[in-house]
Formats: structure tokens, sequence, C-alpha cells
């Protein structure tokens, strides 16, 4: 009752709080909730990734409105997997969803700039000259030449008209060639996976012009000199979704979830399934999180580490006791079965070449390449016999080469001896040399030996030259670890705590790693491998990869791989992820990259050699190759410095050149038809005579330096660049912080082959022209920056190694501001090349050199000996002991027709590679009626279309195996008729696929099985590496035809690296020469210089992204730890100073436990645009990381026409090194961030 | 309104025809009689002056300035929402605000580029531009600030365009640019500021502005 009439029969009151007060019900206006939904509407959701070097591929969604990006999320639509396998989504990481900033960011670059003084001097010339005669007038003209190069990376551009800029451009263009010739004009841009088209846009240009494309993957040190070593391959590798394959995982260098961040989801799922997981890293990375035992050997030893390893393997699942699966593996794919000649040393022997077909008394039967055919026992009736697949029948016959254990002389099935202890043998003392015992700096030493003779079982055997004695590889390997097979003899070891090469006790010596430890990883990745048939898998990367004797440090963990019968199984294998970027529809993309539709071949360049040399950084070599060759090699006939080893590898055809001759190549046709001679012979007698001079022979010579340079893609100042003061002293002719003296001030020994001045050229450079959507490093030294569209504002292609699909950059917008996209933009240029070009040059015939080329049949060039045509030891011939010598025709007004047509070489000539050539008429067909046919008179009329970047991708799906299933199956048949299998199986089920542009925008595709790669894109098995060597018997691209771990070339034996060894860092001695300038009063510290990549940029994004920089220090910072800092009292934060001879850099210090004493690491590619005050020693801006470094090339790394050891674009050569190197550490007294006016402070950088 | 035209000249990229104009400037200013009597002075002495440069030094100084400076950009939000996604749909709102009045932009331009800005609201009647202005006023002040400091005449012309705002800016929100754009000075404690997320509250009632609970994401 009381209640009654509180109590409202028709209403119910509002509320105010409900929940015991929790909740709360309010009723103002909600109007403000239309601005949260406002901000999630868009017009359109377009498919693109990021492509700074990021091997992720990922697909994010972008959201555009209003023509504006508003923001992006990650895709989650790939593809699914199978059952029991997880997807591959999601994918993206920080870095990536970090990156629209840069669209609309005040640091991006929004019109077309050019040095203001340079357009001045145009603008003067121009008014009364032609475009070509203006550029002449400017360039021959020291003091105005001067004038404007002195002053890049300080300032000074302005805004250009685009119209301007390309008549400049062409203006230089046209100048150079026809003043020094085509091959004076270079262009480096890197990773063409990332963004093919943009890659293709200007080396399309270059090779029509007759340019230099110049390769990235050995300059960034990330080409594994390993990989073509042991498998005739540049690089190839499981994709991540195959860890969750594999049952134990080391992670050796790599650091998975910090610069793979979209893949690490499969290492964290194989966990959870049980996998083993080992990390093996200097420092407590974010890659030991992963880590059931983390080992932490001294940076740089893990070669030791692998050795001992190796040594444990070995001795317990191949001799003590023996694995069956173990050994039918290393029988039937790799060399350890084949056949070594033993060469007499003194009381001793040395393990000599391969022995071949063409040793023995009638080659045994062998009339095709017997010279390239390697022998092995039969291990029942002991006699030699010709195994299948050896690189002598991958040319000149076909159906042989192939791995199926047959003998080839009559086809009958053979068991290859692994180990002539086994049967009949007798013994002989044969030396390895050892290396351990002298490193710089903190590295340890042992006290052993430097030649270990061991008691080798061998067999003599009559060849035609009479009798010698052979050894199996398998036994020379045994020998090399050092284990006691109870043969007698000294430098062996029976126990695992013996104090000889190579025990994990050796090991703990050097690598502080304690042996217990090696010796269980060792035992349990082999003892998995022996019971899963080869899930043991090594992921490993640039840690590992970047040291100067980086293929010792590989070719130790390939040991065990190969030995443990891990490679080419699921879940197995060697997984390295270092920039290749898988560029999976290759073969339709090199024909539009290289304008190998129009005409072939193109000029190609190593780019290492090529800065060493015009860098001027050999001027400056301190590396004597005395100090790196084996004991035992015979030094009678080797060069005596580095770039002497690269003249002569150049001579040879081993590798390429750039500038290619003494004299422009556009005018030798006509001097030999003058002397009436054809071209060949030509060029090969004046070679002979002198009168025709390589260019690296005298790179200080007007006539023979590059004038012209095209970045693109690229931060090759701000990045890649070692040696970056060498740069900008003699490419650039401006400021620089180069603290050492050259080898004429040092007065010391100069080089043979090459021409030495006094007074270097600086400023080689003409003209630097780069293309850029930001202002790197690389642009504030350009004398012109082109702004490009971002990866929102073009069309373009993108593949990774890490997952199977193809993935396109979609322009979500127009390119804002001016820019546009780089196939424009090329595009532009060529028309205004053809235009300029009118009445300077026309038809021209070109003569361009190529070296000996793996994978034709060229390869097969030297067998034996390395001949020298210079000291007479051969003539030269093209192609087989020189560079071969090609007349190529250049129609320069067509330049424009020509870029924007497919011609008609794909007819004639069809298209193919790695070997495998196949007709393409069909795909022809198609693309003109899907692009259209030109109708312009010219050149191109009635080719296919090539118009805009769409028409561009098409023409590599359509050309390409992987994403056209009918040229797949062609493929795979041309292959077949080599390998005498069939193979077209793998690729039929997809032969209807036709993979199209639009396709890939709608969804990422997998990729169509192709003989281009050596796995499989199956729905059974996942990418794996080498997966068709041993599932399909084809071959490896080698002299064995196999997997090889022994290195028969001459040169590769006179280095100690037949086999592979520990060898410590070079001596770069770069820190004697600043050591005057180190005073009592300020502390400093000597530390090894460690680059690796990091969190906040690297992938996906660049390291001036603002909020990547929020997320770390705000600038270039370097880590030392706790013990090395208090020695030169710096505490966290402080600024510091890093130095050697090679220059200085300014940062600061992150003081932390992670890293190990006696080592500090500065991660890649900070550049010095932001927050890099003046260095005090050298009154410059500070440097970036690569002003502390200068390249050092390995000979070894130059060997050619041998197999697999010859050169290929971005397969074999010269890598850019950089962590053998040390620096002097010190805090810094003043902090002067230079921003005064130009005229009082001559700043390094703007 | 021509004073705004010609601001929006003067501060674009230095050209011929800007040159060209620039003697007549001061004339049109004194004409429209927009600005206070010290700015029209000040503007007007800086138009002639222009005219008397030579053009390569102009734009070399000003590609030095406003292309190669992030904080002196003239793009006003790169100092509101500067590298946060709340960009995109700002300047996804003016543009809307620009097709209002009939607008579209021509150039390739972004929406939110001062001298842009700046030659809408000369299309504007003077008390709609001074009102519009006025929410823009304090990042306007902040560049006036920051090119004070580096001795720049430039300064000028912000200085001018201030005084055309309905309002005097507010000297907190200036301070308060002024320490995103000065993260050298302040270090790395003027970072930490900027990014520093606001304390999530699950209770307490949503703000009049429309954040509140809310607030903390997007940033």
């Amino acid at each position: 009752m009381s209640h009654f009439l509180d109590r409202l029969t028709f209403f119910r009151k509002n509320v105010a709080t409900f929940s015991d007060g929790h909740g709360v019900v309010t009723n103002e206006d909600r109007q403000w909730e239309e601005s949260y939904r406002q901000r999630w509407q868009h017009d359109k959701i377009v498919r693109s990734t990021h492509g700074v070097n990021c091997t992720g591929s990922c697909s994010w969604k972008i959201y555009v409105k209003g023509g504006i990006v508003t923001w992006e999320t990650q895709q989650t639509d790939y593809p699914r997997t199978r059952p029991d396998m997880p997807n591959h989504e999601p994918r993206g990481c920080a870095r990536g969803a970090s990156y629209s900033w840069y669209l609309y960011s005040a640091n991006r670059v929004k019109y077309p700039l050019i040095r203001r003084r340079l357009l001045e001097l145009w603008w003067a010339e121009r008014a009364n000259k032609g475009p070509v005669e203006a550029w002449a007038a400017i360039v021959e003209d020291k003091a105005k030449a001067k004038s404007y190069k002195q002053i890049r990376g300080l300032g000074g551009f302005v805004r250009a008209k685009w119209d301007e800029v390309e008549e400049i451009i062409a203006a230089a263009n046209v100048y150079t060639t026809k003043t020094f010739g085509p091959d004076r004009i270079a262009g480096f841009s890197p990773i063409p996976a990332m963004s093919m088209v943009s890659y293709a846009a200007g080396s399309r240009y270059l090779s029509l012009i007759g340019g230099v494309c110049m390769n990235f993957y050995d300059w960034y040190c990330d080409l594994p000199p390993s990989s073509p070593q042991t498998w005739g391959e540049q690089t190839d590798v499981p994709e991540s979704a195959d860890w969750y394959n594999s049952t134990f995982l080391m992670l050796w260098g790599s650091n998975v979830p910090q610069t793979r961040t979209p893949d690490a989801h499969f290492y964290t799922e194989v966990r959870y399934k049980g996998a083993k997981s080992v990390v093996v890293c200097p420092d407590y990375s974010e890659a030991a999180k992963f880590a059931d035992l983390w080992l932490h050997p001294k940076q740089g030893t893990d070669a030791a580490l692998a050795m001992a390893m190796g040594h444990v393997i070995l001795k317990e699942f191949h001799l003590a006791k023996r694995s069956s699966y173990f050994e039918d593996y290393c029988r039937r794919f790799t060399d350890l079965p084949m056949l070594v000649m033993l060469e007499k040393r003194g009381n001793a022997y040395v393990p000599g070449r391969f022995l071949r077909a063409a040793d023995l008394q009638g080659a045994l039967n062998q009339s095709n390449n017997p010279e390239w055919k390697t022998l092995a026992f039969d291990s029942k009736s002991k006699e030699i016999v010709v195994p299948n697949g050896s690189i002598g029948f991958r040319w000149g016959e076909s159906g042989k080469w192939n791995v199926e254990e047959k003998d080839a002389r009559g086809g009958e099935k053979t068991e290859l001896l692994l180990s002539l202890a086994d049967t009949q043998h007798s013994l002989a003392p044969v030396a390895f040399p050892y290396f351990g015992a002298e490193a710089p700096h903190s590295f340890k030493t042992t006290d052993h030996a430097e030649i270990q003779e061991r008691q080798t079982p061998v067999r003599e055997i009559m060849t035609k030259d009479g009798p010698v004695l052979v050894a199996t590889v398998f036994d020379l390997l045994a020998g090399n670890y050092g284990i006691d097979r109870g043969f007698g003899g000294g430098n062996v070891a029976g126990s695992y705590d013996d104090n000889a090469p190579y025990t994990p006790a050796w090991a703990e010596t050097i690598t502080g790693v304690p042996r217990e430890q090696i010796i269980t990883v060792a035992r349990q990745f082999a003892e998995n491998a022996d019971k899963t048939h080869g899930k043991s898998m090594v992921i490993l990367g640039a840690g590992l990869n970047h040291w100067y004797h980086m293929d010792m440090i590989y070719r130790g963990i390939i040991n065990l791989l190969v030995l443990c019968g891990c490679v080419g199984q699921s879940g197995g294998g060697w997984s390295h992820y270092v920039g290749q970027e898988k560029l999976r529809p290759q073969t339709g993309w090199t024909a539009l990259a290289f304008a190998l539709d129009w005409n072939r071949p193109p000029r190609h360049m190593n780019s290492t050699s090529f800065f060493y040399a015009h860098a001027s950084q050999w001027r400056y070599e301190k590396l004597d190759p005395e100090e790196i060759l084996s004991p035992l090699a015979d030094k009678s006939d080797l060069p005596r410095s580095l770039i002497d080893y690269n003249v002569k590898a150049e001579r040879m055809g081993w590798l390429p050149s750039a500038p290619q001759l003494s004299s422009n190549p556009l005018h030798i046709a006509a001097a030999a038809k003058a002397a009436g001679k054809d071209v060949a012979t030509y060029v090969a007698d004046n070679l002979k005579s002198g009168a025709l001079k390589f260019a690296t022979e005298d790179p200080d010579a007007p006539s023979n330096h590059p004038r012209n340079l095209f970045v693109w893609r690229s931060n090759l100042l701000g990045a890649s660049g070692k040696g970056h003061e060498y740069f900008l002293k003699y490419l650039l002719g401006t400021d620089h912080g180069l603290l050492g003296k050259d080898l004429g001030h040092e007065g010391v020994e100069k080089p043979e082959e090459v021409v030495w001045h006094d007074e270097a050229a600086t400023g080689k450079l003409d003209l630097l022209v780069t293309l850029d959507f930001r202002m790197s490093t690389t642009c504030v030294y350009s004398d012109i920056v082109l702004p490009t569209a971002t990866w929102y504002e073009k069309h373009d292609l993108n593949t990774s190694d890490m997952h199977p699909f193809i993935h396109p950059l979609s322009a979500a917008v127009d390119p804002a501001w001016e820019s546009r996209t780089d196939w424009e933009i090329y595009k532009g240029i060529a028309r205004a090349f053809s235009k300029v070009v009118e009445g300077q040059l026309g038809r021209e015939t070109d003569v361009v050199l190529t070296p000996i080329l793996h994978d034709t049949p060229g390869e097969l060039a030297q067998p034996f000996e390395v001949a020298d045509w210079k000291k007479g030891e051969c003539p030269p011939i093209p192609g087989k002991t020189m560079p071969a010598v090609a007349v190529v025709e250049r129609d320069y007004p067509q330049t424009y027709a020509k870029f924007t047509a497919l011609g008609p070489l794909m007819e004639k000539a069809g298209n193919g590679g790695k070997g495998i050539g196949w007709k393409t008429e069909h795909e022809v067909d198609f693309l003109k009626q899907l692009n259209g046919t030109v109708t312009k008179p010219g050149a191109a009329l009635g080719q296919a279309k090539i118009d805009s970047d769409i028409d561009a991708a098409e023409v590599i799906l359509t050309l390409a195996p992987e994403t056209n299933g009918e040229v797949a199956v062609k493929a795979w048949e041309a292959l077949g008729h080599i390998t005498g299998r069939d193979h077209t199986h793998l690729a039929l089920a997809r032969e209807d696929d036709k993979i199209r542009f639009r396709d890939i925008q709608s969804q990422p595709r997998k990729i169509i099985s192709s003989p281009t790669w050596s796995g499989l894109e199956s729905e059974h098995v996942s990418y794996n590496a080498c997966y068709t060597n041993v599932h399909e018997l084809i071959p490896w691209r080698t002299l064995t035809g196999r997997q090889q771990l022994y290195q028969d070339h001459k040169w590769m034996r006179a280095f100690g690296e037949g086999l592979a060894v520990y060898r410590p860092p070079i001596d770069t001695k770069t820190i004697r020469p600043v050591e005057g300038r180190l005073t009592e009063e300020r502390k400093s510290v000597v530390l090894n210089f460690i680059t690796p990549h990091q969190k906040w940029g690297i992938h996906s994004t660049y390291t001036d992204n603002l909020l990547m920089l929020t997320l770390s220090r705000g600038g270039p910072i370097v880590w030392i730890s706790e013990d090395d800092a208090k020695a030169a009292g710096i505490v966290d934060n402080d600024w510091i100073e890093a130095f050697n001879s090679n220059g200085a850099l300014t940062a600061r210090a992150v003081v932390s436990q992670r890293v190990p004493a006696g080592m500090c690491m500065m991660y890649h590619a900070q550049e010095k645009i932001v927050n890099v005050p003046g260095s005090e020693i050298t009154g410059k801006r500070g440097g970036i990381h690569n002003s502390v470094t200068r390249v050092c090339p390995k000979p070894t790394h130059m060997i050619g026409g041998y197999a697999h050891l010859s050169y290929g674009f971005n397969y074999y050569g010269t890598v850019g090194a950089n962590r053998d190197e040390f620096v002097v550490i010190r805090k810094m007294e003043n902090i002067d961030w230079k921003d005064g006016p130009r005229e009082q402070v001559t700043t390094a950088a703007e | 309104m021509k004073t705004y035209k010609i601001l929006s000249a003067l501060l674009g990229y230095p050209d011929v025809e800007t040159l060209a104009y620039a003697e007549a400037m001061p004339e049109i200013l004194r004409q429209e009689n927009l600005l206070p009597a010290e700015q029209q002075a000040a503007v007007g002495k800086f138009a002639t002056t222009l005219a008397r440069y030579n053009l390569l030094d102009l734009q070399e100084q000003y590609v030095a300035l406003f292309d190669r400076n992030r904080s002196l950009s003239l793009h006003l939000y790169e100092h509101v929402h500067g590298e946060s996604r709340d960009r995109g749909e700002a300047m996804v709102q003016l543009s809307e605000l620009y097709h209002l009045h009939g607008l579209e932009i021509s150039a390739r331009e972004l929406p939110d580029y001062l001298p842009l800005f700046l030659e809408f609201l000369s299309l504007l009647p003077a008390g709609a531009a001074a009102s519009l202005l006025s929410e823009a006023v304090h990042v306007v002040a902040a560049l006036r600030e920051k090119l004070r400091q580096r001795g720049s005449d430039y300064a000028l012309l912000l200085e001018a365009i201030e005084s055309l705002a309905a309002k005097a800016p507010d000297v907190a929100a200036v301070a308060e640019v002024l320490s995103t754009l000065q993260p050298e000075a302040d270090g790395l404690a003027a970072l930490d500021r900027q990014w520093e997320e606001e304390a999530v509250r699950f209770t307490a009632a949503p703000r009049p502005d429309g954040t509140g609970a809310a607030s903390a994401c997007g940033r």
C-alpha cells in the first residue's frame, strides 16, 4: 500500500545509474558520434604493399576517401594453406603500418629539384646552344663543373620543370654516349622483386641506350657466395610456412621476430607443436627469446662453431655409428663420393682438382666435354664410373643430365663409394691449411701449426699422364675435420676434449661457447634429421654473411645440413633470408627489364668491383692478399694486390667491366671494319697488342670512369654505400671526412696492373640523378632529384621468398604533387633522349663485352689451369679466355618507340633462363591483343604496346612460367629434354592458369611451379629449396651436378678454401692511422663495428620515419656494452663519435647488457638527415654507418668461367663485406649542429 | 579579397608572374585596407623588395626553408596532426568545405597548403574568411615565431595573416605547436609529451568536444 502511489503506472523513470552505479545513462546530444562514424567511412579500399627492402610482401588494405588516403589495415584474405598448417595471415608489421605517413609528409619530395648552380650554368649555355653542346660547355669547363660538384650535399636546390630536367638528363646522356660511350652511364637500383615494373623502367631505358645496370645483391653483401659455390644457385630458400614442417630449428645470425616480423608466427606456432629451437647470436637479440638454448659465440667466429658441430656429426653419424639415411643421401646427392687427385707437396700431398674423364686413357668413351665430367668408384666393382649429372652432360648432349644413380656409359645402375677406407686402399699424408693461429684485435687464436698433415685413405690410379693418387671428397672432408679414424699419424683428435682443430674443446677456446653445448646441439640436430629424414633447418642471415670470410661460416653450416640430408627435404635445409627478395616471374621480367626484346646482350656490372675501382677505394687497400692465402698456396703466378686480381678476372672474362674498354664502344666496329677484321677478332687482337685496354686498368683516366649515374628505389649514399667518404671524395668531388692516406702518400708498393696517378680524379660523376619520394641522403647529394610515386600511387608487382604469392602494388590515389611513377619518369627521359639525340647519334653499332655467364654453354671455359692471355699462357679467345664480344645495333632516335613496345626478338629468339629456352609466339600474340599494337610508323610499328605500368606488368605475367601455366609446361618440357626425365606433371594441373594484374589486385595468387626455381608450389608440400633436385633428380647446376662441398678451382685451393675451414676476421688496419689523434685525457675504446638490421627501420620503412624515430631514440644510435662504456667513460644517451681511417660518425650511445664486450652495433641505414651533429675529428657533419667502412673484395669471388663459379647478375661476384671493421669510440665534448649559413660553416650535409 | 590572394601568392613558390605583379601589390593592399597599417606597410615592402631579388636566390631560399624543413612546412595539418592518421580525415573534411563553396582543387596540392587555403579565403566574404582563418591562426602564429627565430622576412607575411583572423591566437595552442616543432631544443621530453597517451577513464562523462573515454584511440 505504502508504495502504490509512488509506483508509476504509465511511465518509467529514466534511471541515472545501473549495475550498482557502474553504469550511467545520459541523455545529451549524441551528434558527436557522427565524427567517429565518418572517420571510418571510405570511398574505396585498394590492395597494396610496402617495398623498402622487405621480404614481407604483406597485403594491406588502403582506405581512400575523397581522393585522399585515410588509413591502412592488414588484409587477411590470402589463399588458405591446407589442413594442419597455419594460414599466412595476418601479415604486416608496425613499420609497414607507419608507412602512410610518408604520403603527405613534409619530408616528401614534391617537385623535381635541381642544383641551382647547375641550372644557372645550363640556362647560360642553353640560351645560345643546343642541349648537347650546352652540356658539353658545362662539363668540359673545369671551373664550371667544379662549381656545382663541390657543393653536392650542401643544399642549394630549386624546383624545376619536368620537361627541363628531362632535357638536361637527356643531354648529359647523349653527350656521354657520344663522347665517351654509353657504358659510362650507369644505374643502380636494388631488389627488383619489391616493385619489378619500377625497377624495369630504369633498367629498360639504360639497356636500350647501352648503359650499365649494376647489381645490388653482391654489393649489399646479402648474396651468400656459398650458395653458388655449393649449389650453383644464387639463393633459393624454403618459404616461411615450411618452418612449420621442421622439428629442429636453428636461428643462426638471423633475427626473425625483429626483421621478419610477419613470418615469425610460423616459428612461434611450430614451437607449440614441439619443435626444438636453438638460437645462435652473439648479442641478446629479439631472436634469443625464441630459444630453448641460446648460444652466444664471439661475433664472427661462427665458422669455428660450425666446424666443431660438423666434427661431432661426422664422427657420430658417419664414422662411429652410421646413419643409413645420411649415407644414402650423401652418396646420391653430394660430391662426397667424387674423386680428387692429390698433388705432391714436399713429403706430403695436397688435394688438387677433381679427376675428370679426360684425365683417363680414352676418356672413358666420353666424346662430349670429357674435361667436365667428374668420376667416382662404384662400390661393388670398385672400378671408376662416370656418374650421370656432372656439368659436362648439361651442354652438348641430352638425356643424361640428371642425378639418377647410373653410369653414363651404359646406363647401368651404380652405387658410388663414399670412402676408400671401406675398400682396398693405402694411406698418404695429406696437408690441410689452418688459419686460426693469427687474428686481429680481440679475436682468440690457438697455437696450432698452419699446415696440418693427416693420414688419408688413397688409391693409385693410372691416368693418361701417369699414375696419381686419388681420394674421395668424403675422406678429405673427414681429414679436414681432424677426426681420428685410426689411420695413425698426428693432428687428429680422438676425444672432443683434445685441443686440436676442429674439436668442441678447440671451438670453445675460439668462440667462448662451452663444448658440452656444442656437442649437445650437434648431436640433437643430427639425431632429429636421422629420425625425420631431414627435418632439421638452419635459418641464417646477415649476422654471418657480412663478414669477409662469410663463405667459410656459411659452408661450415651447409656441411651440417648436407651431412644430415636436410637440403631439399620438407621442413629442412638452408634458409638464408637476406635481401634477395625472390623475383618469382623472373624470366618474364628479364625480357622487359633488360630490353631483351630489342637487343641482346645487356650490359651488367657487379657493383662491388665497380665502386671499389671508381670510388677509388682500391687506392687505400691495406689487405695484402698474402695475408689470406693458404700456407700451401703456390704463389708464383698469383697477382700481388686485390685490384690486380680484379683486373685479371675482368680480362679473362670472369667478371664484367664497366666502363668496359679504354675507348668508346660505338667506335670499335668502324675501326674493326677499317682494319678488315671481324669485331671479335679485332678486339682480341688489339687487347693482345695493348692498343685497347680495359677501363679498370686506369680508372683515374678521364675517358675511363663513369660519368652519369641514376639511382632509383635506393638510398645508395645513405644506406648501402660502403666506403661512404670515398664516394663523396672521388665520385662526387665534395666535402668528405676521409682520414686515411692513399698508397702513394703511405709510400708503399702499388698495384702492378693499374696505372697510378699521384693526383687521383675527383668528382668523376658529371651527373647524379636520384628518383625518390623522400629527401634521402642520396637525394641530398644529387644534382637532380625526381619525385616518384609512393607505393600507394603506382601499379606494380611484388613477390617474396617468404610466401608463394604474387602481390600487386596499386595506385590507390594519383601521385601527389608533381611526382610520377618510375615507369612514367623513365618513359619521359626516353622521350627526351630520343628528341635530343636527333642529329647527334643515329643508327650506331655498339660493341658489348660480356663475361662468361653461368647457365650458358660458355661456363665450360677453362677446365684445369688458369691461363691468362696477357701473360702469353693462351691466346685471347672471346667467350673462352676473355669476355665474349657482341655487336649490338642501336637506333638511338627510336629509343622511346622501343621503350613503349615489346620488341621482335621475343618471337625471333624466344625466351628462357637458367639454361632453358622456349618459344613465345603464343604469348606475344596474346599481348598484342591484350595491350593493343603500335600504329605509329617507326621501329615499333605493329608490336605489342607497353604504354602504362599495367601494360608492363602484363608483359611480365604473360611471359613468365610462374604466372602463365602454359609457359610453365613449355619450360618443364624444355628441361626434360636436357635431363631425359618428364617433369611436366609438376605444372600440368595448372596449364590453363593465366594470372593477370587484375587477378592479383582482387587476391594474391599462388604462383605456378617452374624450373627457374628448385622448389615446388604444390598443394602437398610447402616451398622448399632444392626439393626438385632431390625428388625430381634434377642436378644442381655445379661442376659435379651435386651439392658440392669441395671447391677444386685453383684459386679456391690457393686461398685454402677447397673445403670449409675456420678463418678469423681480416685485419683492416684502420685503427693505427688514427691512433695519433688519441690523447690520454680523453678516454676511448676500440671495438668491432657491427651493423645489423633494426626494429625501427629497414624492412618496410626508412629510419627517418617519425613514428619509428619516436619509438627509438630520435636519431642515430650505437649500442655498446656496459663494460666498454665504463672503460670509455660513456653513459647511456651520451653523444659519441666513432671513427677510424675511413671516416667518422656521430651518434648517441645506447649502453646495454644486450651487447657483449668488444663489439658495438650501429643499426644499418641510419641516415645523416636527422639529428646528426658535426664530428669533432673531421670538422664535417658526422657520417653514416658506412663512413667507417671501406669495401675489400675477396679474390675467390672473382673466379669465373668455371661451371657454377661463373658470373651471373646478382649470382656470383665480389661482395661488399663490412663486419671485420674496428672503430675508436669516445664521448664527444662539443655538440655542434652546424646549422649556420654555408659560408661560415661548410657542413657535410644540409 | 585581393589581400588574401596577395598573401597567398607571396607565400607560394616565387615565380616570374608573382615578381611581375609584386610592384603593384602595395597599392591594392592600401585600397582594400584589410590589414592594419603596420602589416600593410610590411607586406608592401616585402613585395617590392621581392621584386628586386634574383628569382633563383628566392627560389633556393624558399626550397631550403619550406620544402626542406618539416618544422616550417606550409601544410597546416603537418603541425596539427603530424604523422597521425587523423590527418587524412582532416584533409578530407577540408576538401568537403571547398566543395560546399563550389570549388575544386585543380592544382596538384593538398587541401591544407596555406597559400591554397588563403586563395580559398580570398573568395569568401570578409567575416567568414576571418572566422575560418581563426581556426588555423595558432599554426600561423607558431610558424611566424619559427621564421622570426630564423631571421626570415617571411615572418612578416605570417604576421599579416595572423592579423586578418577574427580571433587572436590562443597562447597555449601556439605554445603546443611550437613545442612539437622544436623536439631538438626540448629533447626527448618534448617527444614524450607529444606521444604520451591520456589515461583511459571508464566512468567519466564524455566531454562536450566529443573526446573523453575514446580519446586515446587514434593518436
